[in-house]
């Protein structure tokens, strides 16, 4: 047996290794944990949260042309449109947008397939509510969620 | 009033010495309360600095940076329901924390925190506070015992055969020590006043080992070096693992036993658990501050500088004067922290209260630094300053160990315990009783 482990073991060369480790992470700067209610957590901005229909930041009318892409491209059939011809604009127009949110997986083929950018996943993370209502329309896609400002 | 207070505060022994009940007492109230106080903030301390090690952010909410958390977590365990197992066995269930309270407060009787300030010195002393200490395993046994639950039972039985297994080496480090007492480089070494003292015979009185190290001129972790510091060595290890400490907690390791001989024990009486192993610590680590590390000695204690003279205030070495600042100096950087805290605190309203109190507290530390440099209790506070430091070092320790090392499996405590230990302690020993003789 050589004499360098033996040594290692006498002098706790290991154990002081290891407690100048921990002792260098005190410092504050390395803190990873986020006070999330208080300080929102920065998102990705290619995180895939919960869907928003877009408006026309101009007259705030949805960008959405009822073209039914969405819904086909949806692997799980979650999306339900209903439009209607405009009888004197001959376009179709979008009377009912749906999404059933507790079964979506966020795959996000749904926005790609988005030919006017409309369909968007947003960075919305907080799904929790008090209702069992996940059946999500239009009026609440194109506001997107409203979380508390927790200030305390 | 005032003058008797002043005649009793010069007096130069401890209450217990002089046979003052009265001011016996008022030590125990006092060394209990302080002890009770240290507790709390060690309870937030170690939630921080653990935090901080594992780069989390610790309590934050309840107070500025969570230093209310202790006391909010204290009022939360006082108003718990208070659980009894329908199996248990009530009584030796009810006794257990308060067997373990009072064997963990009992020991403070005669750890000195200056020549005075003791509340008695016995000359068995440290004998006195390793067997009242190691008594400690009798609550965590009655209480593994009286749960009437396989994981306390389990957790306990731990804890007795680990007991065992390191008072030993302890034992024996400690006697290394008391050795010291007796062998000095300069022939005899003369005990102090009330003991029939023989020229090389040693002493087991707290505040007598401590005088030896000031004779003596040394520290015992540096004497006969460097069989002093691994007899301290031995003794800081032994101490971990008596305390149930990590890296050597396995009566309460969670991973394994859920929280090992206290998991049947909820509110006001698994506090009383947790009151016990921290005074607990608190205490181990006062022998080993005592027995290798000075006591109430300052550092560089022979080295006194130059002579300075400051009119009505100091007349002495300047080392000596930077010492005796330097408590109050420590009050006054915390102070400052805390205000520094109040200026840098978000300008909300929510947060007005917390910076109020911020600002209450520092102001509060900065005033105590004011009374501390007033000469005469500057002088008094001297030797607990020090003491104090001493075992706030080790309750860093604690800290950083719990926040270093893995827990031993049980085989693994074992070796270490009698085949490493156990030899190297006998063999410090001898080799001590050697030196010293030869000398």
């Amino acid at each position: 047996m050589s004499l360098a482990p033996i040594l290692r073991k006498i002098f706790f060369v290991d154990l002081i290794k290891g407690l100048s480790v921990t002792f260098q992470y005190q410092n504050p700067k390395e803190i990873y944990t986020e006070q999330y209610p208080l300080e929102r957590p920065a998102i990705a901005d290619r995180y895939r949260g919960l869907p928003r229909l877009n408006v026309n930041p101009d007259t705030q009318e949805t960008l959405c042309i009822a073209c039914d892409l969405c819904a086909l491209a949806c692997p799980e059939h979650l999306i339900a449109i209903k439009s209607e011809r405009n009888a004197t604009t001959k376009r179709k127009e979008l009377l009912t947008w749906t999404i059933d949110v507790s079964r979506c997986m966020f795959c996000g083929l749904c926005e790609d397939s988005c030919p006017t950018d409309c369909l968007e996943l947003s960075q919305d993370f907080e799904f929790a509510t008090y209702s069992r209502d996940f059946i999500l329309d239009r009026d609440r896609l194109e506001k997107g969620s409203e979380p508390t400002v927790y200030k305390k | 009033m005032l003058q008797y207070l002043q005649g009793y505060l010069s007096q130069p022994v401890t209450p217990g010495e002089a046979g003052n009940y009265l001011w016996a007492t008022v030590y125990i109230v006092i060394v209990i309360t302080g002890i009770s106080l240290v507790v709390l903030a060690m309870n937030w301390g170690e939630r921080k600095a653990l935090a901080h090690m594992q780069v989390r952010l610790g309590p934050m909410r309840v107070g500025p940076h969570g230093l209310l958390q202790p006391f909010a977590d204290a009022i939360k365990l006082m108003t718990k329901e208070d659980i009894i197992p329908d199996g248990a066995d009530k009584l030796v269930f009810w006794l257990a924390p308060v067997v373990i309270v009072i064997t963990a407060w009992t020991t403070f009787l005669v750890v000195p925190f200056g020549r005075t300030h003791a509340i008695t010195d016995m000359n068995i002393g440290v004998l006195f506070m390793l067997g009242v200490s190691s008594l400690s395993v009798l609550g965590i046994v009655m209480a593994g015992w009286a749960s009437n639950s396989s994981y306390p039972l389990m957790g306990s039985l731990r804890s007795s055969a680990q007991m065992i297994s390191y008072e030993v080496a302890m034992g024996l480090a400690v006697v290394s020590a008391i050795l010291m007492t007796g062998l000095s480089d300069s022939g005899i070494y003369l005990h102090h006043a009330g003991s029939t003292a023989a020229s090389g015979v040693g002493t087991l009185s707290m505040i007598g080992i401590v005088e030896a190290q000031a004779q003596q001129g040394t520290w015992f972790i540096f004497k006969f070096f460097p069989f002093g510091l691994i007899a301290f060595m031995i003794f800081a290890i032994a101490m971990v693992a008596e305390t149930n400490r990590a890296p050597f907690d396995l009566p309460e390791a969670e991973s394994e036993l859920v929280a090992g001989f206290h998991t049947e024990y909820s509110g006001f009486r698994w506090s009383l658990f947790m009151l016990a192993e921290y005074s607990g610590m608190l205490a181990v680590s006062s022998i080993a501050v005592t027995l290798w590390l000075g006591g109430w000695l300052r550092p560089f204690a022979t080295w006194h500088g130059p002579q300075i003279v400051i009119p009505h205030y100091w007349q002495g070495g300047a080392l000596d004067l930077a010492s005796s600042l330097l408590p109050a100096l420590i009050f006054f950087l915390l102070a400052l922290v805390c205000l520094a805290g109040v200026i840098r605190m978000p300008r909300i309203p929510i947060f007005r209260f917390q910076t109020i109190g911020l600002a209450v507290f520092g102001l509060l530390l900065g005033f105590i630094g004011l009374v501390l440099l007033a000469p005469p209790v500057r002088d008094r506070i001297q030797d607990i300053f020090w003491f104090t430091m001493k075992i706030a070092f080790f309750m860093y320790m604690y800290i950083w160990y719990r926040a270093t090392f893995p827990r031993y499996r049980f085989d693994q405590l074992m070796r270490v315990g009698w085949k490493v230990l156990l030899p190297v302690a006998l063999g410090v020993l001898i080799v001590t009783a050697v030196v010293g003789v030869l000398r």
